[in-house]
């Protein structure tokens, strides 16, 4: 797995999705908290955080991560994460993200559940 | 309705205690992230001390900067250096007009003139600080219709302040306990999920990725010892730009050769150890490691720390290498002894993850090759001939005994169209598949080669059909096999009308005659050519050529074919067989018939032998006229 992360971000009317790519690290995490940010101040107030290309997450990103919810929950949004490995999952549910964000195999079916 | 001065003081006091009753709930929630509420912080301050602008600076003791949390408007500016004792001098202050501040921070704010050029939020500073950990700065720009606080006003920024060094502190405090709970919840988790790896290569890259996320590191890397030359070797890095091939700094880190023995570094100091001197030391004490940034640039110039690999009986396997612990804003920290510890934890769990990978990767070979050999030993068995053809006025009988899973000689009596009888004894180098084809391809060969002088005819001069017929053998089986394999062979043309036989040597061990008169004769000793395979053709006449010979054989005459097992089998003395005993054994045989003789001879091998172990293959063919 090569470390060359990057943020793809496709913005709908009703919500938008960043699809992180690499090591969520600080590096990747700060950017994606940026360009979450920007997003809930355009007004999106449901984001969808595609990890699919994400294998690796260290304890910043999750940190970063419990941020964006943060955010978001300030303006009343939700946020969706989809593309998990089973490790990810088992990980959100026992750092308590589950129970804030929305945890769905694919995009369509976390765009589905907003 | 106008609002007397007491009472909007008491409007702002009580919308200031509603929002810090709201905040302190989110404080006490568990979910208190200080990024996001440092903005409603410096807004609730703001609001009550009735200021235009200001920020939140929060200060990271890896990094020695104030990085602006939160402003008020928004502003962009580089992040402000400061000195350790700059931090002392800011904890003895309650505030800090930047307009007329203590001598001692006066260089301080010179120096970061550029960052503080701000009046609009960079007007008066107030420590923000838990006992006398400095956690950072409040700051607040002009006062609203005032140039200076009232004394309740400082009281009242005095609480709000400690109420952010609070929220900060517990802030800090919580991704602490969240950092944590995820490194144990890894710890755990990491151990299952890579002892299911049954790929050595899988196994390796799991856990380097793991031990990375684990320590919040942003490099990694494992090595494997090389034993035999005391070495390790790099297995998996990442990421794997760090070996970039056109980066010449990086050039030599695809295989790091450590040599073990040479490291005579054993200093603590991890500042003046290079990183071989640190991987050395931890192959040498079985213990974590660390060296610093400034040592070399073998993994890109970054702060390591090694931990030792090491399988169920203790030997050390590997070693695990972690570098560049990154904290939140990007600043590189030193790795901690807890670090090391959780280093040190993970390294048993992946030592037994890649010791059962290896395992499963040997038990698989194991059973490849014992697939592989049980496929080669059936080949082999259709080789051998389960019984001999009658010879009109000789006796032929013949013995093998394969000693391993699969051997590699070969004989064969067969009868030509032309009236005659092949006889053929071959010893092919090597065990096991490859053997067993290549002799598949020389018995293959030797039947076509025969088939085609039959279908010629009966041929001129047999002497030099053998010669053809060996030429011919010799390309077949070079251009089948390897250099190391090749094949001893011996041929026998017998026309039992003349009773007349021509052979061919190649390489093989020289056959034994016993003449009717208690004479011995070894055929082909002085007319051996080279064995089948080893070498072109076109190289055969300039080293040895094949040559033929021919003997008239008399009544009671007996030629004994074998292969090298024979002569070569060692009894516990240490002793060989060897030609001198066999020729013994076949004259006192001699007068019996050749089945007879056969055994005779194997009985004799067998006695010698005793307790000794077998090493090859055990291969008689013999011939006596009647």
């Amino acid at each position: 797995m090569a470390n060359k992360f990057d943020i793809q971000i496709r913005a709908e009317k009703q919500y938008a999705i960043l699809e992180t790519a690499g090591y969520l690290n600080d590096a990747l995490g700060e950017r994606l908290s940026k360009e979450a940010q920007e997003l809930i101040e355009k007004g999106y107030t449901q984001l969808v955080i595609n990890l699919d290309k994400t294998a690796l997450i260290n304890s910043i990103g999750i940190s970063i991560l419990i941020e964006i919810i943060e955010a978001l929950e300030q303006h009343d949004g939700t946020l969706n994460f989809c593309g998990l490995s089973a490790t990810q999952e088992r990980t959100f549910r026992m750092m308590a993200i589950a129970k804030y964000a929305g945890i769905f195999p694919d995009e369509k079916t976390a765009i589905a559940n907003f | 309705m106008q609002l007397s001065t007491a009472e909007e003081t008491i409007q702002r006091l009580i919308f200031s205690l509603s929002e810090l009753e709201h905040l302190g709930q989110t404080l006490i929630s568990g979910r208190s992230n200080f990024n996001i509420s440092s903005k409603t912080y410096l807004r609730i301050t703001l609001g009550t001390l009735q200021v235009t602008g200001g920020a939140i600076l929060c200060y990271q003791s890896t990094d020695d900067f104030l990085n602006i949390t939160a402003s008020t408007p928004e502003v962009d500016v580089p992040p402000i250096e400061i000195e350790p004792d700059e931090i002392t001098s800011l904890l003895e202050c309650s505030f800090v007009d930047l307009d007329n501040p203590p001598d001692d921070l006066q260089e301080f704010i010179d120096r970061n003139s550029e960052s503080l050029n701000c009046n609009s939020i960079h007007q008066l500073w107030v420590p923000l600080k838990i006992h006398d950990e400095f956690l950072g700065i409040l700051s607040l720009g002009k006062f609203l219709g005032r140039s200076k606080l009232e004394e309740w006003e400082q009281e009242l920024l005095t609480i709000l302040a400690h109420q952010i060094s609070i929220a900060i502190a517990y802030s800090r405090n919580e991704e602490r306990i969240q950092s944590e709970k995820f490194r144990l919840f890894m710890l755990a988790e990491s151990a299952p999920q890579i002892c299911q790896l049954l790929q050595p290569e899988d196994a390796a890259e799991q856990v380097v990725h793991q031990a990375v996320a684990l320590l919040d590191a942003n490099v990694g890397a494992l090595m494997f010892m090389q034993p035999e030359e005391q070495n390790l070797e790099l297995r998996y890095v990442f990421p794997p730009d760090i070996m970039d091939p056109d980066d010449e700094e990086n050039e030599n880190t695809r295989n790091i050769l450590v040599p073990l023995n040479g490291s005579e570094n054993d200093t603590s100091e991890s500042q003046s150890i290079t990183s071989v001197d640190m991987l050395a030391n931890v192959v040498k004490e079985g213990r974590t490691h660390q060296c610093s940034a400034k040592a070399d640039k073998l993994f890109g110039g970054r702060t390591l720390m090694a931990g030792p690999i090491q399988g169920r009986d203790g030997d050390i396997l590997g070693v695990l290498v972690v570098g560049d612990k990154e904290e939140r804003g990007g600043s590189i920290a030193d790795f901690t002894f807890e670090d090391e510890t959780l280093l040190d934890s993970f390294a048993k769990q992946a030592g037994v993850a890649i010791e059962n990978a290896h395992l499963h990767q040997e038990a698989l070979e194991a059973r490849q090759l014992q697939a592989e050999m049980e496929e080669a030993r059936k080949i082999q068995e259709n080789l051998i001939p389960e019984t001999l053809p009658e010879i009109p006025g000789y006796e032929v009988a013949g013995y093998y005994e394969p000693r391993g899973p699969v051997g590699g000689d070969y004989f064969d009596c067969i009868e030509l169209a032309t009236g005659g009888w092949g006889l053929a004894i071959a010893d092919v180098s090597g065990k096991g598949m490859q053997a067993a084809l290549l002799m598949a391809t020389l018995r293959a060969g030797l039947l076509s080669e025969l088939s085609r002088v039959r279908a010629e005819n009966i041929p001129i001069d047999m002497k030099n059909e053998l010669i053809d017929m060996a030429m011919t053998l010799n390309s077949l089986l070079y251009v089948s096999g390897t250099e190391e394999k090749y094949a001893t062979f011996f041929y026998c043309h017998l026309n039992p009308d003349t009773d007349t036989i021509t052979t061919l040597n190649g390489g093989h061990n020289p056959p034994l005659i016993v003449k009717s008169s208690g004479d011995i004769v070894w055929l082909g000793e002085e007319v051996g050519g080279l064995p089948l395979g080893m070498f072109p053709n076109d190289m055969v006449p300039l080293i040895a050529k094949y040559e033929a010979e021919q003997i008239k054989l008399e009544s009671g005459d007996v030629i004994i074919f074998y292969t090298d097992g024979v002569t070569e089998t060692v009894n516990i003395d240490d002793e060989f067989y060897d030609e001198e005993r066999l020729e013994q054994v076949a004259i006192n045989s001699a007068k019996n018939d050749a089945a007879y003789i056969c055994n005779y001879i194997h009985q004799s091998v067998i006695d010698f032998q005793g307790d000794a172990d077998q090493f090859d293959d055990l291969t008689m063919l013999v011939l006596r006229k009647k």
